[in-house]
């Protein structure tokens, strides 16, 4: 839940601290000391990530033109790629992490829905908004085992399915509803971040427009409509982003605890079958590739979807 | 807009209240079933337990060595936190501040690896920390938790350092402070509000992230807290006094963490998008 802004890197407000001091004092050897010692302050960092982003990045390319488990490797060019774009399996994990997506318009709609009413200050709103962000500071694995516990064969769900005459369901046996509880688990667990970001859009709507719709004779759903939707289009945007991004990528905690990517494949994701093929099966090689065609579909979707989002707001 | 009728109000609330059970209740059942024993869950799984005890976290602690878990979690989380909210706190600030040359770039390099997921750099990573015998090793694991938060925090002090009047800045060079002097005897105070929800973040993030700690601590000896309590879930499916004791041990300090500090978290989720 730490997904930091990727829509808003505004350009730099105003002369920085060092150009200023530049008019004041004079001599040029002044300012050039003053830059090296900005530089020399951010190169660790940039070190830091140098050799544990950047370099692993490009390692990440050369790893996916090997065959290789770790231990021996041999250069085969580009069959990785070849290998994966023909498989089926990763066809049908495509596939299987598409459904997953069925949770975003819930945990939007839901979002919005809550973020309105609380923006309404329903009574106890403020404990509203920090119980349905509770579940955003837990870990996906205990979000997950929670609800495995709850759905499995003889816990809390099924118990309460008996007791009203309904035959007990084997959740994490039947592949379509094994899907219906990760997603329940992501909407449980995903909707209050969406809540909170888009409940700081409408924090500042300038609450002078509501009345001036309400003086125009505007309902309930015209203001929803007309004012809401337009003044957190930004917020919208953002959220449907990560929340695809998280879809693509940040489901390996739930599938290692709930459903071991079972039954079958049915609830393998990709980065659940990246883990596999590098860490069960030890082709390095072809989990890297894979790895790397997975974030360029999500680049590429990220780019799309601003593109598009950019598009509505200059309307 | 603002306000609903009375009746609304509380045809909303109930609505909202039965919502918020379905969050709370769950949270509720497990801290239970955490305090009973197994007969008693096998009999009674969801009254009120006839007696409290907490067997079921000594035999985590005594069997299944959680309390090492729990003081390696503790060490790994801390000092990585610390250390990356120094890196990125300097970087923050001489990005914000100091026009020197090449920071554009720089800049740009650290927002462009933010985003970056952890799946395309698990297997180099592993693959250089087993070259280096890093793997099993605490440090290990600190050097990735460290790369892997500083692009996001550098990128989120630059904006908390940006918001620090140059006045000040202006008037303690003027008196002559340097570098050092300004970091830590304005900006720092300046910003302490912006660290502080930094550091919540970040440290919900390593003390919740679970593929890195699996893999690159295998050993049981040295396992941190989820993967522990993910393999112990995994396997005693029928010991659920126990799975659900692990889940507390787990969960506690971040549920106590938002009960300190929701107030930086809400400011947190909301920063960096845009909005301010």
């Amino acid at each position: 839940m730490t997904l930091p802004a990727l829509l808003e890197v505004g350009p730099d407000k105003g002369p920085t601290f060092a150009g200023r001091v530049q008019g004041h004092i004079r001599g040029a050897t002044l300012t050039q000391q003053k830059q090296r010692i900005g530089l020399f302050a951010a190169l660790p960092a940039f070190l830091v990530v140098t050799s544990l982003l950047f370099y692993p990045i490009g390692y990440a390319v050369w790893i996916s033109f090997l065959k290789t488990d770790g231990v021996t490797s041999k250069f085969i060019g580009l069959s990785n790629y070849a290998n994966i774009f023909t498989e089926p399996l990763v066809h049908e994990v495509f596939v299987t992490n598409l459904k997953f997506l069925i949770a975003i318009p819930m945990v939007i709609f839901l979002g919005l829905f809550t973020a309105v009413l609380l923006y309404q200050e329903i009574w106890g709103w403020r404990f509203f908004r920090i119980i349905f962000f509770l579940p955003s500071v837990l870990s996906t694995s205990v979000i997950g085992l929670m609800f495995r516990s709850a759905f499995t064969l003889n816990g809390p769900i099924n118990t309460a399915l008996i007791q009203f005459g309904f035959e007990p369901i084997n959740f994490f046996a039947r592949a379509n509803m094994a899907i219906f509880v990760v997603v329940l688990a992501l909407i449980w667990a995903g909707f209050g971040y969406s809540m909170m970001i888009l409940l700081s859009g409408l924090m500042s709507i300038d609450t002078d427009l509501f009345a001036a719709a309400e003086v125009d004779g505007a309902g309930w759903w015209q203001k929803f409509r007309y004012i809401i939707i337009p003044s957190v289009k930004q917020q919208l945007a953002f959220v449907s982003i990560i929340n695809t991004l998280y879809t693509f990528t940040s489901l390996f905690g739930f599938i290692f605890v709930m459903t071991a990517g079972g039954p079958m494949y049915s609830t393998t994701t990709l980065d659940y079958l990246v883990y596999q093929k590098a860490f069960s099966a030890f082709d390095m090689g072809e989990g890297s590739a894979l790895a790397i065609i997975m974030f360029g579909v999500i680049a590429l979707l990220t780019i799309a979807q601003s593109k598009h989002l950019k598009n509505d707001a200059g309307r | 807009m603002r306000k609903f009728s009375l009746r609304t109000n509380l045809l909303i609330f109930l609505a909202l209240l039965s919502a918020a059970i379905t969050t709370l209740y769950p949270l509720f059942y497990v801290a239970m079933t955490s305090a009973r024993t197994l007969e008693d869950y096998n009999k009674n799984a969801y009254g009120i337990p006839k007696f409290f005890t907490l067997d079921s976290f000594r035999i985590l602690i005594e069997n299944y060595s959680l309390g090492t878990a729990a003081r390696n979690t503790v060490t790994v989380v801390g000092i990585s936190l610390l250390t990356a909210i120094i890196f990125s706190s300097f970087a923050g600030f001489a990005l914000a501040k100091y026009d020197f040359p090449g920071s554009k770039a720089m800049n740009w390099s650290f927002i462009a690896v933010m985003l970056l997921p952890s799946q395309i750099l698990i297997i180099p990573i592993y693959l250089l920390l087993s070259k280096f015998e890093l793997v099993g090793h605490l440090h290990g694991l600190m050097f990735v938790y460290i790369g892997t938060n500083i692009p996001f925090g550098v990128f989120f002090l630059k904006s908390v350092f940006s918001a620090v009047p140059d006045t000040i800045l202006d008037a303690a060079r003027i008196d002559g402070a340097g570098f050092f002097k300004s970091f830590f005897k304005i900006a720092v105070p300046n910003a302490a509000a912006g660290i502080t929800t930094l550091a919540v973040l970040q440290f919900l993030g390593m003390w919740n992230e679970l593929l890195y700690a699996y893999l690159i601590l295998p050993d049981q000896s040295q396992r941190l807290l989820t993967p522990a309590l993910a393999s112990i879930g995994g396997r005693y499916t029928t010991n659920q006094p126990l799975v659900a004791a692990a889940l507390c041990i787990t969960a506690a300090p971040t549920l106590i963490l938002l009960a300190m500090s929701s107030k930086y978290l809400v400011r947190g989720v909301s920063t960096g998008i845009g909005n301010s």
